[in-house]
């Protein structure tokens, strides 16, 4: 620079008064921005899960909202009248149920889950033994032992975490109304006070990947919701014509888990095939309920009915990226990332397309050239 | 005119509002109150510096704008002469409404000339609107096909005309 000779003493100065306070400055940031995160993280602790469900809580109630809307209530009004309609059922649910017997179903749940972990590992170690003369080689190999040990340590860890996911579970019952309340009422004004910061050469593009993206998410996840809800009644009343224990139970464990595409369907059906083998035997209600597991629930309803009905208007991801999308959600926050990974995944898929569409709008280079890519 | 004398404050303060300017815009001539405050929260008002592009010839429109101030240029590139300016636009005119139904490209560029604040009308809010309120939204669209069918109808006249000159010119061509 100095051996070009165009250049002032002063402005020589002044560059390296700028460089050193860049260079100083940098440092400041780098070392104050970990502490800062630290804080940010300890701040955001707990709300990462009563924002998630709050926000799902209002994609579901969404429409129910319009509809009271659409009969010229306001819209605070229609959110209490929703609220209330939800509290009401609630309440007739239990009155005709009546309240569930949490502390005999605890106790019943004590006693026999080992008694399903045992006789699952003995036959599976009837299994192993079978392996052994035909592959040698896995004798030191104890999957019996470890089995074992990891579902008495698995027990233990639910026994130990029920009356803090109790109190975790309160905190839930207070935040997500007040938070899905909020989000119900406002969103649109949020959103729109978000949208109108981006730039005017952006803001057509900004507009149109929003509406995309909220557009297909509410209709992701209310599809999935309730596909996971009929999936779980639909293993409910199949196992409740058999003898088997837990068939509530065993109806929430398969909805909650087909949340998970491919994986999820398949470790639903464990728990119910445990017990079933140990209770009832190999025998006609066994392969009824390895049918209403596989065929009713997985292939007829899932399949043939739910998924197309549901979920195919949205834009579909290749099955590897929603297995990498579950591996990856799951190595970051467990269960929940496995539930969440996919939707992520779509929003990403989604946004890609709409910027490849609006490329035009992102080259750097488009004022050289002509609309057919000329140089001008 | 003597600013300091003169009552600047007869205007009342409706007139002064996003809405008041929309029900003075032709396609939204026929909205009530209501209606008109409706539309004001489907809109989005944008402002621009000078000699800003809104949007680029060929570039995936999303919407309609109308010129609350300031003003507006619309131009074509060739690739002989770089810009044919087609249209300046001042307050209260509007453009882009093709976009406003279906993403097609843009025939036209856009520039501001000076400052400008622009009210934008989107077809992503329009979906929902239609959606959520049949009946307002219905309206605005009414409003708005009047529109462009009085502008075909205008074209469809000019190019009938054309055509009679043409085949005139033709005529006297071969009489001579």
């Amino acid at each position: 620079m100095l051996s070009q000779n165009n250049m002032s003493r002063a402005q020589v100065a002044v560059i390296y008064l700028v460089l050193t306070t860049a260079i100083a400055s940098g440092i400041a940031i780098y070392s104050s921005a970990s502490t800062f995160t630290i804080l940010l993280k300890t701040a955001t602790a707990g709300l990462f899960l009563p924002l998630l469900i709050s926000l799902i809580v209002s994609f579901l109630l969404d429409p129910v909202v319009y509809f009271f809307e659409g009969k010229k209530i306001n819209r605070s009004l229609s959110i209490f009248i929703v609220y209330l309609l939800f509290f009401a059922l609630m309440v007739l649910l239990l009155l005709v149920i009546g309240p569930p017997n949490w502390k005999g179903m605890m106790q019943a749940l004590k006693a026999d889950f080992p008694r399903y972990i045992s006789s699952a590992i003995e036959y599976l170690s009837s299994l192993l033994v079978n392996a052994q003369e035909h592959f040698p080689f896995i004798t030191n190999y104890d999957i019996a032992a470890r089995l074992s040990s990891a579902s008495q340590s698995f027990f233990g860890f639910i026994l130990k975490e029920t009356p803090r996911s109790a109190m975790r579970i309160g905190s839930l019952l207070l935040l997500v109304p007040l938070f899905s309340f909020f989000f119900l009422r406002d969103s649109r004004r949020i959103m729109r006070g978000l949208i109108s910061l981006a730039p005017n050469r952006y803001f057509e593009m900004v507009l149109d990947i929003y509406a995309n993206v909220s557009w297909q998410l509410a209709h992701f996840i209310r599809g999935r919701i309730l596909e996971a809800l009929i999936i779980g009644m639909v293993v409910w009343l199949g196992l409740s014509f058999t003898d088997i224990h837990y068939a509530p139970i065993l109806g929430v464990v398969a909805g909650v888990s087909n949340l998970i595409p491919y994986i999820g369907p398949i470790v639903g059906m464990i728990p119910g095939l445990v017990i079933a083998l140990v209770d009832l035997g190999v025998g006609g209600q066994f392969w009824w309920i390895l049918c209403v597991y596989l065929l009713i629930a997985q292939i007829i309803i899932d399949n043939f009915i739910l998924i197309p009905v549901l979920i195919s208007k949205v834009s579909n991801l290749h099955p590897l990226w929603v297995i990498l999308a579950i591996v990856m959600g799951g190595k970051l926050y467990g269960v929940l990332g496995m539930v969440i990974g996919v939707p992520i995944a779509s929003i990403i898929n989604i946004v890609i397309i709409a910027i490849r569409q609006h490329r035009k709008t992102f080259n750097p280079y488009q004022r050289y050239f002509t609309s057919r890519g000329k140089l001008l | 005119m003597n600013p300091f004398w003169d009552n600047i404050f007869h205007r009342s303060g409706y007139e002064q509002t996003l809405a008041y300017f929309l029900g003075s815009m032709p396609m939204f001539k026929m909205l009530d109150k209501r209606e008109l405050a409706f539309l004001e929260n489907i809109v989005h008002v944008r402002n621009y510096e000078a000699d800003e592009t809104i949007f680029n010839e060929g570039d995936i429109g999303s919407g309609m704008y109308s010129i609350r101030s300031g003003q507006v240029q619309i131009y074509n590139r060739s690739e002989q002469e770089p810009e044919i300016e087609q249209a300046i636009l001042q307050p209260g005119d509007f453009f882009g409404e093709i976009a406003l139904t279906a993403s097609r490209p843009r025939c036209a560029s856009a520039r501001t000339t000076e400052p400008t604040v622009l009210v934008g009308l989107f077809r992503s809010d329009m979906l929902e609107a239609v959606r959520r309120h049949p009946a307002p939204s219905a309206k605005i669209m009414l409003g708005l096909n009047r529109v462009i069918s009085d502008r075909l109808l205008q074209c469809s006249i000019q190019l009938e005309e054309l055509k009679k000159q043409l085949i005139d010119s033709r005529k006297q061509q071969s009489d001579a």
